[in-house]
């Protein structure tokens, strides 16, 4: 696959990542890579976030969409 | 995970919100009842006004309180509000020995804070005719029948408390919900037996305001509140273990 946005702009950049909520194709460039948060427990034990996080990655389109929500 | 103090404030304020709605529908219900003549020596009032219903409305106070309890706090302290079920849950070892004596001390103080706080919210009437709620063994039920009964109840909220939040693999989001429930049930049964305590913190707040402030004297019935919901509890816990290991 090829990043979509690249394409739009007449480049021919192979793809590295998929956007989780759209689909497109992205590269390196293009992508934006998020850390989400993992939390164990709660009721009837304490929450507890964990160290490790999962990663999350998101076209521009979608990340600024999302972000409005975060 | 949030510090032991804030667990504390948490399980404080979760014992809290328990005994002051919970204890307190109780009271009420017995100053609006005061005055009647029941026609049965086991009805001390409440059961006046709507039968069983009056159960039903109390143990629904009991458990509206537990669900917001849980909600609100299950993801700080998580929420046991009760001495039994923390005590319970150390036993199986799901949580650490050595906040067991800072759990129970916030309950027992958030119950005793909820206690005092319902009288002076209500005034002397909510000691001398709603004795704060507390719970005491109906006319005709024994010492050890009310020990029993204390400790049937704690056991069946405590294997629905393992089935429903402990074990990871229920379905999330629904406990508080289930569990508040499941205390209305259970006081709706066995409330005109025991008051149906199922908690040594919601049992020691009404006692300890009731000493205080000049009501009855109830301390010598506290045993049963502390034996039946703990040795309940624990009979639970262990069952459940057993019954859902994988052999
Ligand atoms: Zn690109
Ligand atoms: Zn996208």
């Amino acid at each position: 696959m090829k990043c979509y946005i690249c394409a739009q702009e007449g480049k021919d950049t192979d793809a590295l990542a998929i956007c989780i909520v759209c689909g497109m194709g992205l590269c390196q460039d293009h992508l934006i890579r998020q850390e989400v948060d993992v939390w164990e427990g709660g009721y009837p034990f304490p929450a507890e976030k964990l160290e490790k996080t999962v990663p999350r990655i998101l076209c521009g389109f979608c990340y600024h969409s999302l972000k409005g929500r975060e | 995970m949030p510090s032991l103090n804030k667990r504390f404030i948490a399980e404080l304020l979760g014992t809290f919100i328990l005994v002051f709605f919970g204890a307190g529908a109780a009271a009420i219900t017995l100053m609006i009842s005061a005055g009647g003549n029941p026609t049965t020596p086991f009805n001390i009032g409440i059961g006046l006004l709507g039968g069983l219903g009056d159960w039903l409305a109390i143990g629904l106070a009991f458990g509206l309180a537990i669900c917001a309890a849980i909600y609100a706090l299950g993801r700080i302290s998580g929420a046991h509000i009760n001495p039994a079920v923390t005590i319970a849950l150390w036993s199986v070892k799901k949580f650490p020995g050595k906040e067991v004596a800072p759990y129970i001390a916030a309950q027992i103080i958030g119950a005793s804070l909820a206690s005092l706080s319902f009288a002076a919210a209500v005034g002397m009437d909510a000691v001398t005719l709603g004795g704060l709620g507390a719970t005491a063994p109906f006319p005709g039920i024994g010492y050890g029948q009310a020990i029993l009964v204390e400790g049937i109840g704690t056991f069946l909220l405590m294997i629905t408390i393992m089935g429903v939040a402990v074990d990871r693999k229920a379905t999330p989001g629904f406990a508080g919900l289930v569990i508040g429930l499941t205390v209305a049930g259970i006081i709706t049964t066995l409330g005109n037996i025991t008051g149906s305590s199922l908690n040594p913190a919601r049992t020691f707040g009404p006692y300890l305001g009731d000493m205080l402030l000049g009501g009855s004297n109830l301390w010598a019935f506290y045993p049963i509140y502390l034996i039946g919901p703990i040795v309940g509890a624990i009979a639970a816990a262990f069952l459940y273990n057993y019954l859902s290991s994988e052999n």
